[in-house]
């Protein structure tokens, strides 16, 4: 919606800037998005007559103009146009002008000739040059030969009005009117408004009952259907100043009637029609809802096939139009023109706008109805619209309306105390100036019995149905910014995240204390992304589910598995040459029960990883290695230590997308609670991926669920210990976590813990064996150990790995 | 025998002073005078046979010109200590501008950065944090919040439908019927509810298919607009900086009844008028309002006994704003050189 000041100002005084007006307006809820001045950048551009014109001596498509522009000496202006003579009044700009498209007028020589300023063309100063004939639109634009000289060109180009552009709020379609505007004005400056009289003149004899019948057979849909019939239509231009008010409602003129109906509609906010008499089949209308297949021919001369619900106004052969939306194209006002019926009616907001969207057919009719109208306006639009055209010498007024109008709307009532408005707001304001407040915007209040107030809403206010509603008008009309900042008084509440929030805060900022990088991915995903993890065709994290209108083909799924979304993260990087990435996310993976889905899917937090590349940051002294197997493990060892969670049996399993002889399954019993593995290389080949990559994943629930509650601290020794050391051949199948479970179930009653500390396999060790070492502790709390104690136990130690793994000891 | 003391005295003043070299010769010399068959010392044993008149007073001549150089090579020692650290420190000199050894550091993404500070705020004025599911049933997500069958925000254009009743969630204001219905009927809330939200929006500089969302609601006997002010008057002061000014703006949402705009100063131009707050000086943060009565009569609390006041703000705006990001897709192109930017 948008409407120049001056259609504000043919109704309402005041004396704001529209910039003062925009920001009362926008503070009172009725939010002004732009401010649009015609006249920017107009402000030193003025009328002058062309006095003399004389050849350029150094040019032939130039010429030298002496102007008056109003001065007592006349200024030199050099010009390229060729439509310029003399005697004529043009637009010029003068020097220091800054012209609308950026062009500043300055001093200057052209062909060596002084020229201080310069003769404008229509699109110099930004005029609407399509709504100009063809020859004021090339080269300089002539004004009337009457236009005095010397005064500025905005106010003879029609250049001067100031426009305010409305970004409404849905609940307020009364306000898509210059008259509900006029309303807020009225309100928020104090001043009064001096409402259109609205009066007909029935000059003409015949009976518009007699001409014209109309019918409603869908009164879900259409509440009131009101008509008019006018005689002697003449078709042609409107006058000047209608014009020029719907130019500032941003709509083209086209002739007197349409003009006039989309005048009433901005002017009132009650959108109308107008019909050719003559082509209107059977001479009756009727408001009836589509049947499929029926052939819709709109104005903008498409046709369309119903889909059976839509709301048309058909004669008695066919859809005449698009009810609200948009007329038909046989019934269409043209030049040979002679009779009218002018419609005004009240639609159902929601089937117009399903209609509308339907179509994809947004009109300004359409965009009121989905908001709402008022029932009781149809009358008086389409007097008014018969008055100005009347006014306008273009018709003569048939004898009546036709009016049908099945239920008629009572009015709706609300109660309210000031005390219960105050305690919403938070405010104490008198009930005087909550009554005042509501009777200027037209509310009928009135007093009942222990400070109950009764208010009788206006037709228009579809959107006051609650004492809510009221407290709404009277902050806002009060000022929300008059209202005192207040801190909730009442039962003090405790804060806190639940477990599982906190949880994830805690692994977050686990693993970014670790090194790793915390991104953020979308929940979204696609069959190719499972084919490139090699996911088998059976496998459960195929069941994703789909969505029924995604946004792109790439995404129709809503994902299954996190690491998906990890790896097109990391290959987004690598592609980037982000070649050192150690990334995580956090975040749901959703599990349908059944397909399609009758119940909300279980949603699980899942935590993935990825790392690639070196090990340390780039340094001129850093280690470049590669990250390896064992810094993922060390990621999800050092996590699981973070959150205290301990006692887990470490095993090579497969694990999905994961290298199967590369793979640690962590586990509790038989509950995985953490993988880390190798990328398969076939899926790190389908992804892009050239250099070896790790991935891990967990399921933070299940973390949370062996996580300890209360940590405890043990104690520092109080004796010193002693440690062996114990370095031995084994068969290099032999895993470290066995022969660690041996040394620890053998270490005698002082044994205290085990660290290995070094692996080798290669020269001077045989074929097929592993050289492994071993740092043995061993500690007693009450005393200190003798070195038979210690060596006691080591006894036992390399007793049972002798015979447990054929260990060979070394020196 | 004074004469020859005297002599020896000096000689040996004078090798101190001119030992220049290693703190060796400076022992040298201590063992030519003062070692035990150093010259002074062997005067010292021969007292003996002295005069027993002279032997004190030669003794103490003696001891004097002993405790005189033991003084002075002590005081050269140090010298050549001293001189020699000197020395030492020079010769040991590197290239401190070289780049310290760093070791590899994590980073915690922006949008949790800005959303572990809004949920530590509003848990200090005792919020608890609710979570509700991502897919959603379309009653909580529309109709339990006053959003009747054709209202415009319900528009398939606008959210992702898995079915008829069920899409994924295009607000995290389901989470305010749930947080109602595990209550009992009216007693007092103060809860915000975060997280991932879901809309048909084409992915450009300032939207995107799935953001991150804050809802709050506060309910309790008595809760008014000024109420609502002054909490997040409050929380931006917290978020953005104490100077930023707040205002409220009229508004009109389907759950709320007086609805209100709200805006901070911009914390770009500081309200002077620039690119980011499109001259006006004004940046719109939050949507809030009184609650609805039907969203509380639905919920099963009534609106005749507790009023209650429910905000929602996007995590993503206030981030830009914070670290003065202009591309929203930052945020969900996880570039490791964007991410690394951050704590």
């Amino acid at each position: 919606m948008q409407v120049s000041v001056k259609w504000l100002h043919d109704y309402i005084d005041f004396t704001e800037t529209a910039e003062e007006l925009a920001d009362k307006l926008t503070m009172a809820g009725i939010p002004v998005e732009n401010v649009i001045r015609a006249d920017e950048g107009l402000d030193k551009v003025v009328t002058g007559r062309i006095e003399k014109i004389e050849v350029h001596p150094d040019s032939d498509h130039m010429v030298i103009t002496s102007m008056n522009v109003g001065a007592a000496e006349p200024v030199q202006i050099v010009t390229g146009a060729q439509n310029v003579r003399e005697g004529q009044i043009v637009p010029v700009a003068m020097i220091g002008a800054k012209l609308p498209n950026g062009q500043k007028i300055s001093k200057g020589k052209l062909r060596g000739v002084q020229s201080n300023g310069m003769l404008c063309s229509a699109e110099e100063l930004k005029m609407d040059v399509t709504a100009l004939p063809k020859e004021q639109t090339e080269g300089i634009y002539i004004l009337p030969e009457d236009t005095p000289v010397g005064i500025p060109a905005s106010s003879v180009l029609g250049l001067d009005d100031v426009v305010l552009e409305f970004e409404l709020t849905a609940n307020r379609g009364d306000c898509f009117s210059v008259l509900g505007l006029v309303r807020e004005v009225a309100i928020l400056t104090g001043n009064e408004p001096k409402w259109p009289v609205i009066k007909v003149n029935e000059d003409d004899a015949a009976k518009a009952s007699d001409m014209i019948r109309i019918g409603i057979q869908a009164e879900d849909l259409c509440s009131r259907f009101s008509a008019r019939v006018l005689k002697n239509v003449k078709i042609g231009p409107s006058p000047k100043w209608m014009q020029q008010r719907l130019e500032g409602a941003g709509i083209r003129a086209i002739n007197n009637v349409v003009d006039v109906t989309n005048f009433v509609m901005v002017e009132l906010g009650q959108p109308m029609h107008a019909y050719d008499y003559d082509q209107i089949a059977g001479h009756s209308l009727t408001a009836r809802r589509a049947v499929e297949g029926e052939n819709l021919h709109t104005l903008d001369d498409s046709e369309r096939l119903a889909r059976g619900n839509e709301l048309v106004i058909a004669d008695s052969e066919k859809p005449a139009g698009l009810a609200g939306v948009m007329g038909g194209q046989e019934s269409e006002v043209t030049d040979s023109t002679t009779a009218i019926v002018l419609e005004a009616a009240c639609f159902n907001g929601a089937s117009i706008r399903r209609t509308s969207r339907a179509c994809g057919l947004h009109s300004e009719a359409s965009g009121r109805f989905e908001r709402g109208t008022d029932v009781t306006a149809t009358i008086r639009a389409i007097d008014r619209a018969a008055q100005l055209l009347q006014e306008m010498g273009a018709c003569t007024v048939t004898q009546g309306v036709v009016d049908v109008y099945p239920v008629a709307k009572e009015p709706v009532h609300v109660t309210f105390t000031a005390e219960q408005i105050n305690s919403r707001l938070g405010t104490e304001i008198p009930a005087e100036r909550m009554i005042e407040i509501l009777e200027k915007l037209y509310f009928k209040v009135s007093p009942q019995e222990g400070g109950v107030y009764s208010v009788e809403v206006p037709s228009w206010r579809n959107d006051v149905t609650f004492m809510e509603d009221l407290s709404e008008e009277i902050a806002r009309i009060h000022g929300f910014d008059n209202i005192a900042s207040t801190t909730p008084r009442g039962n003090v509440t405790q804060g806190g995240q639940k477990p599982l929030q906190a949880f994830a805060d805690r692994v977050k900022l686990a693993l970014s204390h670790m090194g790793m990088c915390e991104e953020v991915s979308f929940s979204f995903t696609s069959p190719e992304i499972f084919d490139k993890m090699e996911l088998p065709e059976d496998s459960s994290l195929r069941k994703a589910i789909p969505i029924m209108n995604p946004l792109t083909d790439e995404f129709p799924l809503v994902r299954t598995t996190l690491l998906g979304s990890v790896l097109e993260n990391a290959v987004r990087n690598l592609s980037r040459k982000n070649e050192d990435i150690k990334i995580y996310d956090v975040a749901p993976v959703f599990y349908p029960k059944a397909l399609p889905l009758t119940e909300l899917p279980r949603e699980v937090v899942k935590v993935a990883g990825f790392m690639t590349g070196r090990r340390n940051p780039v340094g001129w002294s850093n280690d470049s290695a590669p990250i390896d197997f064992y810094d993922a493990k060390g990621i999800v060892e050092d996590l699981l230590e973070m959150l205290e969670i301990s006692r887990y049996q470490v095993e090579a399993g497969e694990y999905t997308a994961m290298h199967p002889g590369k793979t640690a399954l962590f586990k509790k019993g038989k509950e995985v609670i953490a993988a880390v593995g190798e990328l398969h290389p076939k899926v790190a080949e389908n992804f892009g991926i050239t250099k070896k990559a790790y991935v891990f994943e967990m399921d933070l629930l299940t973390l949370l669920k062996y996580t300890v509650a209360k940590s405890s601290c043990t104690s520092l020794p109080r004796y010193p210990g002693i440690s062996r050391d114990l370095a031995m051949l084994v068969d290099e199948n032999v895993s470290a976590a066995e022969i660690e479970r041996t040394i620890s179930r053998n270490g005698g009653k002082f044994f205290a813990g085990v660290t290995l500390f070094d692996v080798y396999q290669g020269k001077q060790i045989a074929a097929g064996k592993k050289s492994m070492a071993f740092s043995i502790q061993f500690q007693s709390n009450d005393k200190t150990l003798t070195d038979a104690e210690a060596d006691e136990g080591f006894q036992g130690i390399l007793e049972a790995v002798q015979k447990e793994f054929d260990a060979e000891l070394r020196g | 025998m004074e004469e020859k003391i005297e002599q020896l005295r000096q000689e040996a003043a004078k090798a101190v002073k001119q030992a220049v070299g290693s703190l060796g010769d400076l022992n040298d010399i201590r063992v030519k005078y003062l070692g035990k068959k150093g010259e002074l010392t062997t005067i010292l044993r021969g007292l003996g046979q002295l005069s027993k008149e002279d032997r004190p007073r030669i003794g103490q001549i003696v001891n004097d010109a002993r405790q005189q150089l033991e003084q002075l090579i002590a005081e050269k020692n140090e010298e050549l200590r001293e001189a020699e650290l000197k020395k030492r420190l020079a010769s040991e000199k590197i290239d401190v501008t070289l780049p310290g050894r760093r070791a590899p550091r994590g980073h915690l993404h922006p949008l949790t950065m800005t959303l572990m500070e809004i949920k530590s705020i509003f848990m200090k004025m005792g919020f608890t944090v609710e979570v509700g599911p991502e897919i959603e049933k379309d009653y909580y997500n529309f109709e339990a919040l006053n959003l009747p069958k054709d209202h415009p925000a319900r528009d398939m254009q606008d959210s992702f439908y898995i079915t008829e009743d069920i899409l994924m969630r295009s607000q995290t204001s389901p989470v305010q019927a749930r947080t109602m219905e595990s209550h009992e009927p009216n007693s007092p809330i103060r809860m915000i509810a975060p997280g991932r939200v879901y809309r048909r929006d084409d992915y450009d500089a300032t939207h995107s298919p799935m953001f991150t969302q804050v809802e709050g609601m506060v309910i309790d006997k008595g809760i008014s607009l000024a109420d609502l002010k002054g909490t997040l008057e409050s929380f931006l002061k917290q978020i953005f900086d104490e100077k930023v000014k707040v205002r409220f703006r009229p508004s009109f949402f389907p759950f709320t009844e007086p609805s209100a705009e709200v805006d901070i100063s911009c914390v770009m131009c500081k309200g002077k008028g620039c690119r980011v707050c499109k001259g006006t000086g004004w940046l719109e943060i939050l949507g809030s309002g009184m609650i609805h009565p039907n969203v509380l009569r639905m919920s099963g609390y009534d609106p005749e006994k507790v009023s209650g006041f429910a905000f929602g703000m996007g995590v993503e705006r206030i981030a830009m704003l914070r670290y003065g990001i202009d591309d929203l897709r930052l945020f969900y192109d996880n570039d490791l050189r964007f991410l690394k930017q951050f704590w």
